[in-house]
């Protein structure tokens, strides 16, 4: 879908319209030359490029929150949850057949959820190439995708999961689940004490996307995940320290 | 390049796999041709049967489109301390996903 | 993993020609006073690798490593998701899924047709 540009500079829309990115860039002319050169040497039909667009711009991590939020207050669901994750996303809107009604050429139909417990940590990466649950937390992040991230974390996750600023005591078990195939991951938190008279909309707001992928650990006071996430220079020694610790991330 | 498709049999039955959940196996280590989703730092190691998940045709068969062969998928668990030296942390894991030819049996 | 190369990463004059620092997303959004972290053409571009997936023309994994390899060579110094079409479009010439000069060509007319809405 191309983004085009009112003429002129919108000053008579000042004020009501949102700011918008008033140039053309070789960027966004190469991104449509390409698509349309692609659907004409019949590469893919406009209408497949159509429907993953939109499906696409459906798609974001609030529906892993509500799964999270509702596996947190219904044990029945959350049974339901860990015995087909698939069957029981529909019940929290998200159809994982979409949108091509066999699922998209990277998420497949194979969701399984990792429970955390207060002994097990899942951590969820792709070594060779950045799968990712998208029909549940949207498009990946950047760093998910970058070969620091995915080299380093099955090799060094303690370090790694440091410079996220989630330091975990060493007799917890670190479990790094690597898609490596067709099945995709998402990490069940353990619901944070405090929370117990929480409604599935409150406890969803504390699972952000970084508490599904396993970086980060869900907190009473905190709504949205950090950004950005600089690499360490030296990654910090893991240490014995229990509990999470914030501490300024060094550039 | 034939076209990547889900899993012909998305249930979890296990019916006719070789291996079940805590059965030791040893990751192979077979040779690379063109196109293999088994990672170098499993191979030759050992490690515990997780989940079975689903039966499909094998990346390296499907990306020559030659269907037919199912294989029984699973996850497989290993331990930090077996994968990399001087690991510090014994109770670490790792977990990937096999299709059973990648798999030897292990006595236990 | 395989020994050989999934890309050839000499430089492609047609790519070459894109790299202007100034007109990535991340000092143009700013610029205007945009907030969103993403260029409008990001799900589109998204869109493109899975149906080239889908169709086969391209898949998942060779895209992924040609896309590793050429974020670490010729486009390290390019910001995301700039970086992510560019090495798109580099492999898909690479493999002769598009011609350079029809893509030279189809952008000169893209723009002119952009610029005069």
């Amino acid at each position: 879908m191309s983004h085009t540009h009112p003429p002129g500079n919108g000053g008579a829309d000042q004020g009501h319209a949102a700011p918008m990115v008033e140039e053309i860039t070789d960027f966004e002319v190469l991104e449509i030359a390409v698509r349309e050169l692609a659907i004409e040497h019949g590469l893919f039909t406009a209408e497949d490029h159509r429907r993953f667009t939109e499906w696409t711009e459906s798609i974001g991590p609030a529906a892993g929150s509500r799964l999270v939020a509702k596996a947190w207050t219904d044990p029945a669901f959350k049974a339901r949850v860990m015995e087909d994750a698939v069957k029981a996303c529909k019940e929290i809107g998200v159809d994982w057949a979409e949108p091509t009604g066999f699922g998209t050429p990277s998420d497949y139909m194979n969701l399984r959820v990792l429970e955390d417990t207060p002994t097990l940590h899942h951590v969820i990466v792709c070594t060779l190439c950045s799968c990712y649950p998208r029909p549940l937390l949207g498009m990946s992040p950047e760093w998910y995708r970058t070969t620091n991230y995915r080299r380093r974390l099955v090799r060094w996750p303690r370090q790694v999961l440091a410079e996220f600023g989630l330091i975990l005591p060493p007799e917890v078990e670190v479990r790094i689940e690597d898609s490596n195939q067709k099945c995709r991951f998402m990490v069940l938190p353990v619901r944070p004490e405090g929370t117990e008279n929480w409604t599935e909309e409150q406890l969803a707001e504390i699972v952000t996307r970084d508490c599904m992928i396993g970086v980060a650990l869900p907190r009473l006071d905190r709504t949205a995940d950090v950004h950005p996430v600089h690499k360490a220079r030296r990654p910090v020694q893991s240490s014995t320290h229990s509990g999470e610790a914030r501490h300024e991330r060094k550039e | 390049m034939a076209r990547s498709k889900p899993p012909k049999n998305a249930l979890n039955t296990a019916a006719n796999a070789r291996f079940k959940v805590g059965d030791r196996v040893r990751v192979k280590d077979l040779p690379n041709l063109f196109y293999t989703r088994t990672q170098m730092y499993v191979r030759g190691i050992i490690g515990t049967i997780a989940a079975c998940t689903y039966k499909d045709v094998i990346p390296e068969d499907e990306a020559f489109n030659r269907d037919g062969r199912l294989e029984q998928y699973y996850i497989v668990r290993f331990r930090q301390k077996d994968l990399w030296p001087e690991y510090q942390f014994d109770n670490d894991t790792v977990q990937t996903e096999s299709p059973e030819r990648w798999l030897d049996p292990v006595d236990n | 993993m395989s020994a050989k190369s999934e890309v050839d990463s000499g430089r492609i004059e047609l790519l070459e020609a894109l790299r202007q620092a100034e007109k990535t997303w991340n000092v143009l959004a700013p610029r205007y006073g945009v907030t969103n972290p993403n260029p409008p053409w990001k799900t589109s571009l998204s869109a493109i690798c899975d149906c080239l997936a889908a169709s086969g023309a391209l898949p998942t994994l060779d895209r992924r490593r040609a896309e590793d390899e050429l974020a670490e060579s010729v486009y390290s110094d390019v910001p995301v998701p700039e970086r992510q079409l560019l090495a798109l479009v580099h492999v898909m010439l690479s493999r002769s899924l598009l011609d350079e000069s029809d893509l030279a060509n189809r952008m000169r007319a893209v723009r002119t047709r952009l610029e005069s809405a």
